[in-house]
């Protein structure tokens, strides 16, 4: 038995080292000021410095770009919460078919790759509404779409766990109309979900690069795509934080889960 | 009474704001997609056939080359972590660390992750010297983090993990009891494994190597940073078709290779759906 484990400790091990090498790497091109040439084992611990990551944090570029990912983020998140929260809620309550429907289209955007959606959308919106193309907070939509199939999935995982109805009929009995039901009554019952929607987001926000890229548009991810020419140490650095930000991001929404703890009265 | 049929309609008038996005900002540009792929114009030939021939059909040829390989190894490396995981089960936080940066890492790509393998593969990377170090020459081989191995390489950071996302909850729906009944009818580890556990898993494995082929094939951010745009993917030869619109004359070519993509990725997408479903099937 013993024997046997080693080979699984072995195949574990293999996959650690693939997935830390690269990481590992990007750190010390990062923060080192020894080019891979001149290492060796007696320099590795000289010479590393967070200069290129603080210079990097000081860039006027990088301020553009990080408040425009950030509001794009924050929007994203935001409206994503405004148009699946209700809906949901409506489809639980009224409809098991149109919940099954609504489920169906959540996976529709990994039908259609984002560089066809944003083509499309380009295309489709230049002539009509050119508002969606220039304005650089007119790509939120595409980027809600993006980001579907993950916030529907832990949003209806909040709401499964709810027993919606006598939540939903208490409320209305007491008079609550169905905007202070959803908002005041459901909504703070399955924040769980809501702040796992919302990290997903933006992790998906913040890592975008086909659509900004194709509408022009200088998010972060561009922004790096530039910066790794002209000061690729401070790039490599500034990407690695941002991986380690959605690193983060969804390690909380792992932890935030369904929903807390002690509201599970249906499966 | 009287109120009726009215009212029935006002309580589905609810769901009509998340349809009419998903109609405009989802359904909408990619009806777009196809109808620009279609439209013929000046051109010789439909653009939807031209870009099924010559060089066209090689970005294809080639996308779906690098996204099998890397679907293929994926499969097999993911597969082997989630028994691991399982396997090890007793170790206390191995799964939920090793689970855990398997979905940080599922959703890693695009340009950070071109970076760090750039850092760790590229002529001057980390892990290329310390091979050399030990006589295993790369670069000499003729391995470049741009060409197809090294996509492929790339790729599998995204594609093992997701491979043992989707395998472990089907581990996890194998019975003890199943591999007790075969033992006492005398079947040997093996067996078991032939006959009873791999038949159950054949739907999420098929379904897993589906889902990460489509997974490579819409990768576009991670290829363009690799190569500073000037790879043959055919995301990227889809933009570079749109900006050199008026140079090539083939206004439409760009859409028809993304109406194409959308083809491929929806065939894919939905035989995933159809295997998960089945392998669910065995765990009520």
């Amino acid at each position: 038995m013993r024997a046997r484990n080693a080979v699984w400790w072995l195949v574990l091990l293999v996959a650690t080292v693939f997935y830390a090498v690269p990481m590992l790497a990007m750190a010390r091109f990062a923060f080192q000021r020894i080019p891979v040439i001149k290492l060796s084992w007696g320099n590795v611990f000289d010479k590393w410095t967070a200069a290129p990551l603080v210079d990097s944090l000081r860039n006027p570029d990088f301020h553009r770009a990080g408040l425009l990912s950030l509001g794009l983020a924050v929007a994203t998140a935001a409206l994503t919460v405004l148009l699946l929260v209700p809906t949901m809620t409506f489809a639980h309550l009224r409809s098991p078919r149109m919940r099954r429907f609504i489920e169906l289209s959540s996976v529709l955007p990994f039908v259609v790759p984002a560089i066809a959606l944003v083509i499309g959308f380009a295309a489709a919106f230049r002539d009509t509404a050119p508002i969606f193309v220039r304005s650089s907070f007119g790509m939120v939509p595409l980027l809600v779409i993006t980001a579907l199939p993950f916030t529907h999935r832990t949003i209806e995982n909040g709401l499964s766990s709810l027993d919606l109805r006598t939540l939903a009929d208490a409320s209305r009995s007491l008079g609550a109309g169905w905007n202070r039901t959803i908002w005041t009554v459901i909504a703070p019952n399955i924040r769980g979900s809501i702040a796992t929607a919302s990290f997903l987001a933006l992790t998906v926000v913040l890592g975008e690069f086909t659509i900004a890229s194709l509408l022009l548009k200088n998010t972060l991810p561009l922004y790096l795509a530039y910066a790794q020419g002209q000061n690729p140490q401070g790039a490599f650095a500034v990407g690695l934080s941002l991986t380690a930000l959605s690193a983060v991001f969804i390690a909380l929404a792992n932890r935030f889960g369904g929903t807390r703890p002690g509201s599970r009265q249906q499966r | 009474m009287v109120a009726g049929p009215s009212k029935r309609r006002a309580r589905h008038l609810v769901f009509l704001p998340y349809f009419v996005f998903l109609a405009l900002f989802l359904i909408w540009p990619a009806t777009f997609v196809f109808v620009r792929a279609f439209q013929q114009g000046d051109a010789s030939r439909n653009p939807m056939i031209e870009a099924m021939t010559g060089q066209f059909r090689g970005a294809f040829v080639y996308s779906l080359q690098i996204s099998l390989s890397s679907a293929a190894i994926g499969l097999v490396v993911g597969s082997l972590v989630a028994v691991a995981i399982v396997r090890l089960d007793h170790v206390r936080a191995l799964r939920s660390t090793v689970v855990g940066y398997s979905s940080v890492a599922a959703n890693m790509g695009g340009i950070p992750l071109a970076f760090a393998f750039i850092a760790a593969f590229g002529m001057q990377g980390l892990a290329t010297r310390l091979l050399r170090e030990v006589n295993i020459d790369l670069i000499g081989w003729g391995f470049r983090i741009t060409d197809f191995w090294g996509i492929v390489l790339v790729y599998l950071y995204f594609q093992i993990p997701l491979m043992t996302l989707v395998l472990v909850p089907a581990l996890d729906g194998l019975r003890r009891t199943w591999q007790e009944a075969a033992q006492s009818l005398g079947a040997s580890s093996a067996q078991y494994w032939r006959f009873v556990a791999l038949p159950i898993l054949t739907p999420a494995l098929l379904g897993g190597f589906l889902l990460l082929i489509a997974n490579a094939f819409s990768a576009y951010a991670t290829a363009y940073a690799l190569s500073s745009g000037g790879s043959r993917l055919v995301p990227v030869q889809i933009r570079f078709f749109l900006q050199g619109n008026t140079i090539t004359g083939k206004t439409n070519l760009g859409y028809a290779m993304a109406a194409w993509m959308v083809i491929v990725t929806a065939l894919l997408v939905l035989g995933f759906q159809l295997l998960v479903r089945r392998s669910e099937k065995w765990r009520s």
